[in-house]
């Protein structure tokens, strides 16, 4: 609290340094599943398969690098929010930019009837912010300022960075360790010495999704302690944000419709609050130490 | 004698860094005094209409009208970011009068111009609290930087002093009494 912004360099030069691990590391995990599945599946075409595994990912972690968010928009079918209609949205977003020196996000609106919102980008200049319908129409301007309050957070810390990427390439690991398991049951008779390989391809289709779990598991729940915590910081108005958890608390209903991978980014866990928030610390939580600020 | 040259270059690197951070910090401030500035005459600029709206509706509230006009101007001749900030005070209470009165003029409430204005004005209130409260983090920061160690060495080098934080003024302070 006292130092301001310069106390949470350590979060943000983490998030960077995790960020670019991630990339290199989903960068060895594509080659690698290359170098494998030529060797199970054709390994006279070793070179090419491993050049095009390498052009592939680097294709693909430049592309989500830069349109993680458009990614993370699209999926949740959201719409840019027009200044003329929601004035609200935007004032309560101008005056928390001013308080906390960071550039205007760009506003969308997901169509959510349940009150969430979540933020994402590359960096405080390329971010947006998406708020649920819900959100709009169930809470008041104080509460709506402590829910955009916290996603601004996520955005001066280079949370989204780190969280979008996470989303966004976890799903195609798992995506690739898929096609390469179902893909075993048509392959034909092969020669010696592949099935060394294909086994080795297995436990990498196997593995891969317990990577991707743990990779998730990283995404600590503190986060989201210090997004609040410095939300508070720019609002000064912890009942705010405490009245809107609670209102989530309230409504308590899970959305079927939004992907599984994405819920990390959200403001609150979108599918359930008491049983699996493994992303995100119980609410009442979060409601207990945003009243002893 | 490479081990000379790597510790003078760490030694001047230093130097530069915390350099650096002084002129960023004091540009933060500046930066942050301007969007006040920037703030306060958005709200200069809303009052004319305001008062022209108003002026159809309830033209025999002459005193609460002249009030906001009056502060209006004194926003627009104060110089200095204190002077500024207060005559902005001024003109609060003048517009709480005037938004106060409305209330007893219903075809003046429900005029859609006067409330896009009057959600317009208070939209730009909250953004110079905002302003306000980021000058005074910024302040913060940056006094903090001059005050410890090893930062107050550098400040001293560099002949930075600690700068003034915005003051509240003594009547947002106190706690608001209800009548009824």
């Amino acid at each position: 609290m006292k130092k301001g912004r310069i106390s949470f360099h350590d979060q943000i030069l983490r998030n960077k340094l995790k960020s670019f691990f991630l990339m290199l590391g989903i960068f060895v995990v594509i080659v690698l599943l290359g170098y494998v599945i030529s060797n199970a599946f054709a390994p006279e075409y070793f070179f090419t398969i491993m050049i095009f595994a390498i052009i592939f990912s680097l294709a693909y972690i430049l592309i989500s690098y830069h349109n993680s968010d458009k990614i993370a928009l699209a999926s949740v079918g959201a719409k840019k929010a027009s200044r003329s209609e929601h004035k609200q949205y935007y004032d309560v977003v101008e005056g928390l930019t001013i308080a906390s020196g960071m550039p205007m996000p760009k506003l969308y609106i997901m169509p959510l009837q349940q009150i969430n919102a979540f933020a994402s980008g590359r960096n405080p200049e390329n971010s947006v912010i998406c708020v649920s319908e819900g959100a709009l129409k169930k809470l008041d301007k104080n509460e709506l300022e402590g829910v955009v309050a916290h996603e601004l957070s996520h955005i001066g810390n280079y949370d989204i960075r780190y969280m979008t990427l996470v989303t966004v390439m976890v799903g195609m690991v798992a995506i690739i360790s898929q096609v390469f398991l179902r893909s075993l049951w048509f392959r034909r008779g092969g020669g010696r010495g592949k099935e060394i390989f294909i086994l080795l391809g297995i436990i990498l289709a196997i593995l891969a999704p317990i990577f991707v779990y743990l990779v998730q598991m990283t995404i600590s729940r503190k986060r989201e302690f210090v997004a609040d915590a410095s939300a508070v910081k720019f609002t000064r108005y912890p009942p705010g944000l405490i009245k809107a958890l609670e209102k989530i608390k309230e409504e308590n209903y899970p959305e079927k419709r939004v992907n599984k991978a994405l819920a990390p980014l959200f403001f609150a866990n979108p599918f359930s609050f008491r049983k699996l928030s493994s992303t995100h610390p119980p609410i009442e939580k979060r409601i207990k130490v945003l009243k002893r600020m | 004698m490479i081990l000379l040259i790597i510790i003078l270059g760490v030694a001047a690197l230093i130097f530069f860094i915390y350099f650096n951070r002084f002129v960023i910090l004091e540009n933060r401030i500046g930066n942050s005094l301007s969007q006040i500035d920037v703030q306060l005459k958005r709200r200069a600029d809303l009052i004319p209409n305001l008062i022209e709206t108003v002026k159809g509706y309830a033209k025999h509230e002459k005193e609460a009208i002249k009030a906001v006009t009056d502060a209006r101007k004194a926003l627009v001749a104060a110089k200095g970011i204190e002077k500024k900030v207060k005559a902005d005070e001024k003109l609060e209470k003048a517009l709480k009068t005037i938004f106060a009165i409305a209330e007893g003029y219903p075809d003046l409430k429900a005029n859609q111009n006067f409330l896009e204005l009057q959600r317009e004005l208070s939209a730009t209130e909250d953004k110079i609290a905002y302003a306000r409260q980021y000058y005074n983090d910024s302040i913060l920061v940056f006094n903090n930087l001059c005050k410890t160690f090893p930062g107050a060495f550098f400040a001293k080098l560099y002949g930075k002093k600690p700068k003034e934080y915005l003051k509240i003024a003594e009547t947002e302070k106190k706690p608001v009494k209800v009548k009824f």
